[in-house]
């Protein structure tokens, strides 16, 4: 009964306006306390940021680095609220971790040109898992409020005894832009998209081998999830906005097209002669 | 947030059910409906009358369309009377509209505002052709009541279009409100667009805008042409203003946020990147 209802409730959140996200969740969780746990960590918020006391550096929460009410930085490997048994990568997966985001973050900086961004991992039976994520912030005008916010999760399953390497990756890119002017009135467009792909690739480079195999892999997804939410965003909502309302009269239209059939026909006749 | 297990009153569960329910999106309130009363209890029971009537102001606030003897008329807070019963004021009927199934039954004669009656009907005309040439799917509703000298006349406009296999709904609304006193008209409008696409993701446009304006009146035809072209300038402003933010937000704040390529105008070398971060750990 509460897978079904697990169901519902995503099924609510898909539909929902994702510009109330958190609040929608917060209250689906006072409704369906039960689910908690589910919802948190299937439903994707918009990144929130804090500052590591010992490092001075931002980093990003989610679920994934979040133990409690505790959340872990990648920075120092600290949780704050302080932790002594917080759940954190075994030693050799903190290496990868480390070295992660230390190249995410130049992958961030090459792309987004600013913004934050944080890896997380964490120990898996058969290999490992992480989230990487980056939070950019648009400030080039005060009338208009943009923000991306991507969740990238990655599983690894070792095969072949170390020589190659399943990876399955889930993105999702949330994009809000908020503009507010006196012709148009507020206009607010957001939400997110969800895609997935899964490949082989081999282990020929050491520990890095991996970094590098799952940044090739989020860098392509990435790419063409950017292509896509260019043309959802500004050109399918913008479309039916037009099937909505029509800046041309019908029988404007309808006299245009009167005029193009006789043009047809007429050249249709000469064509024949 | 409450921790596990803990329950929340019953008025607390109607507020959130209620939240969810006026919130859907065009188009799936049907299934957002269906999804809330699962979730409020297990067999689906709780709760149905406070959740009909939250249904209830959804429709009437989204100016849901409804055929009248084959004509097309809006549930609107304007047309509300009591038990459920609407007032369509071109047809001066009333109706009864059940509302989970929006279903019409028991069409009666209404009395309308005689005082208002005759620049309720210029302006509905007027207003009919404009709807004809902008609004492929398009319904207007114009109420008139009066009080003392003062004359208010109500036009909603509503048009949808609803393409679920293609993973999209779209609503227009818009509410004009024309108060008539000593040879001056007020018109106040609010136009309200919502777009939803949710093809393996939830995007959604949610946009509005408040217009005002005076007009002088000499007679009720002069005024409904009037009204009708001040009404087709600021919609037509409105959505060439939607269009003109469109292009700044995809041509300006999108770039600026991720950029296609980097610099190089290459993909990212990894193991370069890797080597510089071991080059940097060697060199500490």
């Amino acid at each position: 009964m509460t897978d079904l209802q697990l169901d519902y409730a995503l099924d609510l959140m898909r539909r929902l306006p994702p510009q109330q996200v958190e609040k929608n969740l917060s209250d689906l969780i006072d409704l369906v306390p039960e689910l908690c746990e589910d919802l948190l960590s299937s439903v994707d918020q918009p990144l929130r940021v804090l500052r590591d006391k010992q490092t001075g550096k931002d980093y990003l929460l989610c679920d994934y680095n979040r133990d409690g009410d505790s959340y872990r930085s990648p920075w120092s490997n600290k949780y704050d609220p302080p932790l002594s048994d917080g759940a954190k990568p075994s030693d050799s997966l903190r290496d990868i971790e480390v070295s992660a985001n230390s190249a995410f973050d130049s992958y961030r900086e090459m792309y987004f040109e600013g913004g934050i961004s944080s890896v997380y991992m964490w120990d898996l039976d058969h290999g490992f898992a992480g989230a990487i994520l980056i939070k950019k912030v648009g400030d080039s005008s005060p009338k208009i409020k943009g923000c991306w916010d991507s969740i990238h999760v990655i599983e690894v399953v070792e095969k072949s005894g170390g020589r190659n390497a399943h990876y399955k990756l889930t993105s999702t890119v949330m994009l809000w832009l908020q503009t507010s002017k006196a012709a148009s009135g507020t206009m607010n467009l957001g939400g997110s998209l969800t895609r997935q792909v899964e490949k082989d690739s081999s282990l020929n480079e050491g520990s890095n081998s991996h970094i590098a195999n799952i940044g090739r892999l989020v860098e392509e997804m990435e790419n063409k999830m950017r292509h896509t939410l260019n043309e959802i965003y500004f050109g399918k909502t913008r479309d039916i906005v037009q099937e909505l309302r029509s800046l041309t009269c019908a029988s404007e239209k309808d006299k245009r097209q009167t005029v193009a059939n006789e043009l047809k026909n007429k050249f249709g006749a000469n064509h024949a002669c | 947030m409450s921790d596990y297990g803990e329950q929340i009153s019953d008025s607390e569960k109607q507020r959130i059910a209620h939240d969810f329910i006026t919130h859907a999106p065009p188009g799936e309130v049907e299934t957002v409906f269906s999804d809330v009363r699962h979730l409020l209890s297990k067999d689906g029971s709780a709760h149905g009358e406070s959740m009909t009537a939250s249904l209830s102001k959804y429709r009437v606030d989204q100016f849901t369309p409804v055929t009248v003897d084959k004509e097309k008329v809006l549930l609107t807070n304007h047309g509300k009377l009591d038990n459920n019963r609407f007032l369509d004021p071109r047809s001066k009927k009333s109706f009864h509209c059940n509302i989970p199934k929006v279903e019409i039954s028991d069409i009666q004669p209404a009395d309308v505002d005689s005082n208002a009656e005759s620049w309720r009907n210029e302006i509905d005309n007027a207003l009919a052709k404009y709807i004809k040439e902008h609004f492929p799917h398009g319904t207007c509703t114009v109420y008139g009541t009066s009080n003392g000298g003062e004359t208010t006349i109500i036009a909603c406009i509503e048009d949808h279009k609803f393409s679920p296999e293609n993973f999209w709904n779209g609503r227009w609304r818009s509410e004009w409100k024309i108060t008539i006193e000593d040879g001056n008209a007020k018109v106040v409008g609010i136009l309200k667009t919502q777009v939803h696409y949710y093809e393996d993701g939830n995007v959604q446009l949610v946009s509005q805008k408040e217009c005002k304006d005076n007009l002088t009146v000499s007679s009720e035809k002069q005024l409904a042409d009037d009204v009708t072209k001040l009404i087709m300038k600021f919609e037509s402003d409105y959505q060439l203003a939607i269009n003109d933010n469109y292009n700044t937000l995809s041509t300006t704040t999108f770039k600026a946020l991720r950029r296609q390529l980097p610099v190089t105008r290459t993909k990212i070398d990894w193991n370069k990147i890797l080597g510089y971060q071991i080059g940097k750990e060697i060199g500490k």
